[in-house]
């Protein structure tokens, strides 16, 4: 079966924000992925032509970090507080709704958030955070394997 | 939002968390004591100085990459005063095609960072939605036409920029590499579109409702001998200032203000504050525009200048359209380069430029020494400048309204605020309205 397309969302150079692209090193001999910045009319725009997607990004929601949400985008919407903790107004809460909207959300699309707490220029990624990344990263392989295999 | 008598004083209170659709966050507080509005505060931190910071010790090659980490937005913006300063610095002049690879690039930004402004941020104000997604639900095709033109401005900072978001393919002395004209030929059928869609958004945004709120603003933007200014030209105002980016610390003056980690800008003549951004750059330059974008300008209302700063909506798609046209005729007339840039001896010196970003004037200076490290960097972004503006229509449009409830007269300041598209990722952290009634 086809391998789902990953997006790694963040910004490699604010700590914990790096989270999405570093599931995707993970994770780049395994499926095809593109790093992306979660700018929301260039991020609509990248999931065009894939019928499965893959979204991973860091949140900032009050919870602490490391801890791990799971949600199936064509069935729920990513909380507002996700929404509001992007550095722009306008961000990936906001792409995935502007999408849906207009009809342009991909038939399969799933989020891995991982919460952060360091989002400072130049800071360091948390440990729990770290952690959170092998453990995502470990989840999208097996749930490839069991999707394979059902 | 709150509401409490004391001693026979009414007091309310609204308190916004987030001001929704600026870029970036920071905070708001709007003052009322027995219906007099007494004080008006933008509140925000700002990036950019630890940036200085971390400019200094650095190679002076390393600024236009350094800085372009500043904005996500308007990257190039960062990347292209940096260079300018640079070459200001060990005397090297880039002309040619290689100049006209710079304003297409910046065209590109234009196109990016306006388009995302007008249709994801700013139209749904005059349209009665709170987000752009609401929006869409009824708009469709215009939000479509939104995607689709910035998606232009972002394939020409893709291919010239290496990446649309932090661009990594530029300079000092021109580009890493510079495209050739096959490549370039590539941009040219997505830009006939974008220029159609151009046109269409500033019909499309002339039809909405505007407020009756003309300023007698100070404008100040770049003005160039023959172009509408993108990279160069002398800094310029409608009150008779005419002047070059090394004379901008004479000039122009910024300020510490207890309620804020950022600085104020004013003008020194006066200490007042001035009006930097399309406004400005249409007001300044009007007779830089090709005439046929001067006749559409007309058919969509505005005059030769724009003192009402709703209607700035327009004047960001008149930009638009500028762009896009701009970007072909720079595509039609390419000729590959040997060489993607030009160098020279490097000398101790200090750098002026100043260029204009999406939302206005971007100025850098940079002190470098005999081995090209930098010893001294400033950087002033738009929304530096136009934060003391801000601040002032708000005292004048605020009054205006002071009778509505607090829900509408919070959604009309953030109107307000909307209108200079702060960048307050370049210049702010986070925002929240407080209007505080006593």
């Amino acid at each position: 079966m086809k391998k789902p397309f990953l997006i790694g969302i963040g910004n490699p150079h604010r700590g914990d924000d790096a989270a999405g692209l570093l599931v995707l090193d993970r994770l780049k001999n395994d499926f095809e992925s593109l790093k992306h910045d979660g700018e929301p009319a260039a991020l609509i725009d990248a999931w065009q032509g894939h019928d499965d997607i893959i979204l991973v990004d860091a949140v900032s929601s009050g919870a602490g970090a490391g801890e791990i949400f799971e949600l199936d985008l064509q069935k729920e919407s990513l909380p507002d507080i996700f929404a509001q903790s992007s550095t722009h107004s306008f961000g990936v809460a906001e792409a995935v709704e502007l999408a849906r909207a207009l009809g342009k959300l991909p038939p399969a699309i799933f989020f891995y958030g991982i919460a952060g707490e360091n989002f400072s220029i130049g800071g360091d990624v948390s440990p729990e955070v770290e952690k959170s990344v092998a453990a995502v990263a470990q989840s999208i392989l097996d749930a490839h394997k069991e999707k394979k295999h059902a | 939002m709150s509401e409490e008598k004391t001693g026979g004083q009414k007091t309310r209170t609204i308190k916004v968390d987030y001001l929704a659709r600026v870029e970036g966050e920071g905070a708001m507080l709007l003052k009322i004591d027995n219906g007099k509005l007494t004080d008006v505060k933008l509140k925000i931190f700002e990036p950019p100085r630890f940036f200085e910071g971390l400019l200094r010790g650095r190679g002076f090659t390393e600024a236009p990459d350094i800085t372009a980490r500043i904005c996500g937005i308007c990257p190039v913006a960062y990347q292209m005063s940096a260079v300018h300063a640079m070459e200001n610095a060990l005397g090297l002049k880039v002309e040619g095609q290689l100049r006209a690879l710079r304003r297409l690039l910046y065209c590109g930004e234009w196109i990016s960072s306006h388009t995302l402004h007008i249709y994801m941020l700013h139209a749904p104000d005059f349209l009665g939605y709170p987000s752009a997604v609401h929006m869409a639900k009824d708009h469709a095709p215009a939000v479509e036409r939104g995607l689709q033109l910035k998606k232009a401005g972002g394939e020409i900072m893709m291919l010239l920029g290496g990446r649309e978001i932090h661009p990594i393919n530029v300079r000092v002395g021109g580009f890493y590499r510079v495209p050739t004209k096959k490549e370039l030929q590539t941009l040219v059928e997505p830009l006939q579109k974008a220029r159609d869609a151009a046109l269409e958004t500033v019909r499309w945004v002339s039809g909405f409702d505007f407020p009756d709120f003309e300023q007698d603003y100070i404008f100040v933007s770049l003005r160039h001998a023959d172009e509408y200014p993108f990279n160069e030209g002398h800094i310029v105002s409608n009150r008779g200032l005419d002047i070059t980016a090394a004379q901008y610390d004479d000039y122009f003056e910024e300020q510490h203000v207890e309620h804020s980690t950022a600085l104020h800008c004013v003008l020194k003549d006066g200490q007042k504050s001035y009006h930097v951004g399309p406004m400005a750059r249409y007001t300044l330059n009007f007779d830089r525009l090709p005439p046929h974008i001067q006749d559409v300008a007309k058919a969509a209302g505005l005059g030769k200048s724009c003192n009402n700063p709703f209607k700035s909506i327009i004047v960001r798609s008149i930009e638009v359209l500028y762009a896009c046209e701009e970007a072909l005729n720079i595509i039609e007339s390419y000729g590959m380069l040997e060489k993607p840039f030009i160098d020279g001896a490097v000398k101790a010196g200090i750098g002026y430029a100043a260029t204009e970003a999406p939302r206005g004037l971007l100025y850098h200076r940079y002190k470098i020494n005999a081995k090209g490290d930098i010893e001294d960097a400033n950087i002033i972004p738009p929304t530096s400048q136009n934060q003391k503006m801000i601040e002032d229509d708000l005292w004048q449009f605020v009054t205006q309204y002071m009778d509505l409830p607090d829900d509408k007269l919070q959604w009309h300041a953030e109107q307000a605020i909307r209108n200079y598209d702060p960048c307050i990722s370049c210049s702010a952290h986070f925002l929240k309205l407080t209007v505080d009634r006593t």
